[in-house]
């Protein structure tokens, strides 16, 4: 993938099983930034640390994966949904 | 069919199989960069004869590089590339015993297993690590390969995240991830699943599943993995 302009992603995060909703579940991030940034964003706003993040089509991004690929393959409609939780995966 | 995920995220032996068939398939037909060997399907022998139903998944012979701290793989994106170094490109780099031994000290390879848990009804991991003499290694040395939040995760749960116990089919002790909430979150990754035919979110179950679980252990996935083929 070529080095782009810096696109700006819109992501929509939205809350399952007993996860509080956010008060702004849409926001824009920059397409080079990790989706370790969405993690942490979210851990900021529910004051969790542990969460299990995924996407909408059925598995959880490594932290390390770039917003804009995740977009490129997984957006749907214009932006990203990524769906929490608060269950921790293990432990 | 009967191999259905129950939708409670457990799965059938049936439905193991035939997830675990998607996974080598899709793997092959993905892995581009050649970074991690192929899975393979090895079947169970009993008395010598290899089961038609009973098996598990094998990835064996990842290499990895323990010269670099975890942060300096952490900034590098392509990092799979650079510390997972095929065997023939490894030998072929090294071909004196010299030098073998002055590698040995810096290179531990790593087997993966998938094996269905008949008490939990869902996939389970094993693995270990080894040097190149074939020296096994210790929780401690597996530790630089794991990534920080497994770290932490450790330190928090001693018993119920990486373990030893006696791998099922080898009767040998390896380490294995705890599945106790396996299922859990298998249910979360495909109650969201957009695929509606039971058959295709079946073949499925193994890439979500990795997802998770090669987060844990420091495997990076491929993301074609999960597209659309």
């Amino acid at each position: 993938m070529a080095a782009e302009v810096d696109q700006k992603v819109v992501v929509h995060v939205r809350s399952t099983g007993d996860a509080p909703i956010l008060k702004q579940s849409k926001f824009k991030i920059s397409g080079r930034d990790k989706f370790l940034k969405v993690i942490e964003f979210l851990r900021r706003q529910l004051h969790q640390d542990t969460l299990f993040v995924y996407i909408n089509s059925a598995f959880s991004p490594n932290p390390d994966e770039l917003v804009i690929d995740l977009y490129n393959n997984f957006g749907i409609d214009g932006k990203l949904v990524v769906n929490y939780a608060l269950s921790a995966a293990w432990g | 069919m009967g191999g259905s995920p129950a939708g409670d995220g457990t799965l059938s032996l049936d439905g193991f199989n035939a997830s675990a068939a998607a996974l080598v398939k899709r793997w092959k037909e993905i892995e581009v960069d050649d970074s991690l060997p192929d899975w393979t399907w090895k079947p169970c022998s009993k008395m010598g004869v290899p089961s038609e139903v009973e098996g598990y998944l094998a990835l064996e012979g990842v290499y990895r590089d323990c010269g670099g701290s975890q942060e300096q793989i952490d900034e590098n994106d392509n990092s799979d590339g650079a510390d997972v170094v095929a065997c023939d490109t490894w030998h072929s780099l090294c071909p004196f015993p010299l030098q073998v031994q002055s590698c040995s000290d810096n290179v531990h390879v790593y087997d993966f297993h998938v094996v269905y848990s008949y008490s939990y009804k869902v996939p389970v991991l094993y693995f270990q690590g080894h040097r190149s003499d074939g020296q096994l290694l210790t929780l401690d040395e597996i530790k630089q390969h794991l990534p920080s939040n497994s770290l932490k995760v450790l330190g928090e749960s001693k018993w119920t995240f990486i373990t030893r116990e006696e791998h099922p089919h080898l009767s040998r002790p390896w380490f294995t991830l705890h599945p106790c909430a396996t299922s859990d979150w298998m249910k979360l990754l495909l109650e969201q699943s957009k695929v509606a035919i039971e058959e295709q979110s079946l073949l499925r179950y193994l890439s979500a599943w990795l997802s998770v679980v090669g987060q844990a252990v420091g495997l990076k996935i491929a993301l074609e993995l999960h597209c659309n083929s």
